[in-house]
């Protein structure tokens, strides 16, 4: 039973790094998308920052950073698979 | 020089190689010829070459271990390169439960009655395909360890290696993942912070430009004309 909470606690461990060096990446890379889509056609009446600034809040609110959480579910279902397939005849 | 510097590269890459060599599922085609279960001394160095079922069997100094005799037909490196064989093997069978390597295999007793059922003689033989991780060394008594058992019908049976295909898929898709999140962080948070700190070094250096020349035209005005 040790070895498997340790499995779980260090499994928690490496998903939640992927987890959020994943975020800081995707969000990174949309916030230079909107850097250059306004360095290409400035928005009239709109700061650059104001224009990247209410980019990034309609990311926050989107589907992608959600999607994120398949970095938890995906590796889980893999396990859960291994474990099934393993020990069935 | 150059030979030292190439070995230093090479031994990582080879130290990860070989690793993957006895973790990952490989599989031989054979023909079971007897199980057996034999008390084995876990007390020395070797103890490497076994499985911990349990945390409880960390610390035992001796175990009934389950083994399986085969004459093998047919062997795959890593599942990829098939090579024709006719020597013997015998597999341990053990429990890695939820420890290294993860193969989560719980289901020893079972897998040994498998391989019971599927015992045959050369003249009429049953053949099977055992999937199994780790290396067999007589001078070690290393055995590898038998993951699964399945009857095929015939010795030259095709299989690939679907585990192996998706890992090195993965390894080579994260592998490219992690260049590019290093390759981004590097654009957008080093650069920058290098170059503000460039600037800064510029300036500094400017002033002390400005204020050398400022000091040097001070002593220049001492000299005599002709040597300033």
């Amino acid at each position: 039973m040790i070895t498997f909470f340790k499995l779980v606690f260090f499994g928690l461990v490496g998903l939640s790094i992927i987890y959020l060096s994943l975020s800081v990446y995707s969000a990174s890379l949309r916030r230079e998308r909107l850097e250059k889509d306004y360095d290409a056609d400035p928005v009239p009446g709109q700061s650059r920052d104001d224009y990247v600034e209410t980019g990034m809040a309609a990311y926050r609110t989107s589907l992608r950073p959600k999607l994120l959480v398949l970095v938890y579910v995906v590796p889980v279902a893999i396990w859960g698979g291994i474990v099934y397939v393993i020990n069935t005849n | 020089m150059r030979i030292l510097a190439f070995l230093l590269r090479l031994m990582p890459i080879l130290a990860v190689g070989v690793v993957l060599h006895y973790v990952l599922p490989q599989h031989d085609i054979v023909r079971i010829v007897n199980t057996y279960q034999e008390r084995q001394d876990l007390n020395d160095w070797t103890r490497i070459f076994w499985s911990d079922p349990s945390p409880q069997s960390a610390t035992l100094v001796n175990r009934d271990v389950q083994f399986i005799q085969a004459v093998r037909k047919e062997t795959f490196l890593l599942g990829f390169i098939p090579r024709d064989t006719t020597e013997v093997m015998v597999y341990r069978n053990e429990d890695t439960g939820w420890g290294w390597p993860f193969y989560f295999k719980f289901d020893t007793a079972s897998l040994q009655t498998e391989a019971d059922d599927l015992r045959s003689t050369p003249e009429s033989p049953k053949w099977a395909v055992v999937t199994h991780y780790g290396w067999r060394n007589g001078y070690l008594s290393a055995f590898p360890n038998a993951i699964a058992i399945r009857p095929v019908s015939s010795p030259d049976e095709t299989i690939i290696p679907w585990f192996n295909i998706a890992f090195f898929v993965i390894v080579i898709f994260l592998i490219g993942m992690v260049r590019a999140m290093w390759f981004q962080f590097r654009e957008r948070m080093i650069d920058p912070a290098m170059d503000a700190a460039g600037d800064r070094l510029d300036i500094a250096q400017a002033n002390m430009d400005a204020r050398r020349s400022k000091m040097r035209r001070w002593f220049d005005s001492w000299k005599p004309k002709d040597r300033r």
